[in-house]
């Protein structure tokens, strides 16, 4: 466990912008939700606009890190549009 | 028994039969998730169109009268009786703003909650109302109504005997909505001046479209009916488990990745854990709607 952790502090270390980017990014998306709590529609693009810059985030982050491959920007596009369709269901069913 | 612990191995450690990744977390197992997840959205959308209008909640009048006279013993008040004249008043309320397309106390032509009662043949002595709309569950709509002062206020005020509820799916500002309209009074006594009851700082907006006749606002609500519609709890905790089964994934594949020194080329676990918890989150808000 105490590995586990180290290894996720060692991570925020080395790429510390880009997960406060990815952290802040995620804050905002709540507070968009709850001010626009009950409006499926807002919420909905809300959504999108956070799986969106998700997306966008892990393309960035690997393209500067050099290790950029197809595999990995469909990784990180897979699970944007899980998250979309899932939510869609409850949002605008 | 051998079978199923390599099963789970295979699924969530990395080795070498897995290609040293979770087999959980593999392109092709996302893929397959994705599909599941666009058949899912599609069946919904089928199963609606056969409803005459689709929203389905799990929010019954029957738990919300529970739920509001459990409120009610809880602070020492006589539990409200189930008066259908307040039940009929609120479903026409209902019926009102989905025809006149607003989301308020008061109409756009000055309707107020007391006409529908009194046109209910209820002569009432202290009246009031709630609103909510967009919730899920019954017990998110009487719990937001009590976090909320002025609403806390009408459902534990102790001169109401009475209570109505409508829980009507419709059309509002264009998009699918479930509202829930509570309506509470007690009867005249003929002796006493009548009084409204709808807390001065209850925030009061209309918002006036134009083309409400026109056929995309049509009302076509209907009180809603869970006889044969989903069960929405059922859905909401598979989305939750499934998302927490994610996130178990993702934390034993960075953990084992670590502890076997394993040096992989892909996506950014660690990002992919965030991102999933903050959507594990906008799961409990968004079973919240908003109320009135």
């Amino acid at each position: 466990m105490k590995n586990l952790f180290n290894q996720i502090k060692k991570e925020f270390k080395k790429h510390f912008f880009d997960y406060l980017l990815l952290i802040t990014a995620g804050v905002f998306f709540l507070i968009g939700l709850n001010i626009f709590k009950g409006e499926r529609i807002i919420e909905f693009i809300i959504l999108l606009a956070f799986s969106s810059f998700y997306i966008i985030w892990g393309i960035y982050h690997h393209l500067i890190k050099d290790v950029f491959r197809l595999k990995i920007v469909i990784e990180y596009i897979l699970i944007g549009f899980i998250v979309l369709f899932l939510l869609k269901i409850i949002l605008i069913p | 028994m051998e079978k199923l612990k390599n099963f789970f191995y295979h699924l969530f450690i990395p080795n070498e039969k897995n290609n040293y990744k979770a087999k959980a977390l593999h392109t092709d197992f996302l893929f397959i998730y994705l599909i599941i997840a666009v058949f899912l959205t599609f069946s919904f959308k089928k199963i609606n169109v056969n409803n005459v209008l689709g929203f389905a909640t799990d929010i019954t009048v029957q738990k919300l009268f529970e739920l509001t006279n459990k409120e009610r013993q809880k602070n020492n008040l006589k539990s409200l009786n189930y008066n259908e004249n307040l039940s009929k008043a609120a479903y026409e309320k209902a019926l009102d703003m989905f025809s006149k397309n607003y989301w308020a106390h008061f109409g756009p032509n000055g309707e107020t909650p007391w006409d529908f009662i009194l046109k209910n043949n209820y002569q009432y002595e202290y009246a009031g109302e709630n609103l909510a709309k967009n919730f899920l569950f019954s017990n998110g709509v009487v719990s937001a109504w009590m976090n909320s002062p002025s609403h806390r206020e009408n459902i534990l005020k102790k001169e109401y005997t009475d209570v109505g509820f409508a829980v009507v799916n419709g059309i509002l500002n264009g998009e699918e909505t479930t509202l829930v309209v509570q309506m509470f009074a007690n009867p005249l006594n003929r002796n006493i001046k009548t009084n409204n009851y709808l807390n001065e700082n209850t925030k009061t907006f209309v918002k006036k479209y134009n083309n409400y006749d026109n056929q995309k606002n049509v009302v076509l609500a209907q009180t809603t009916n869970n006889k044969n519609l989903l069960n929405w709890q059922i859905v909401f905790n598979s989305q939750i488990l499934f998302f927490i089964f994610l996130i178990i994934a993702l934390i034993l594949d960075i953990y084992f990745a670590e502890k076997f020194g394993i040096i992989r080329i892909e996506g950014k676990n660690i990002a992919h854990f965030i991102f999933i918890f903050f959507i594990l989150i906008s799961l409990l808000i968004i079973s919240k709607g908003s109320i009135i």
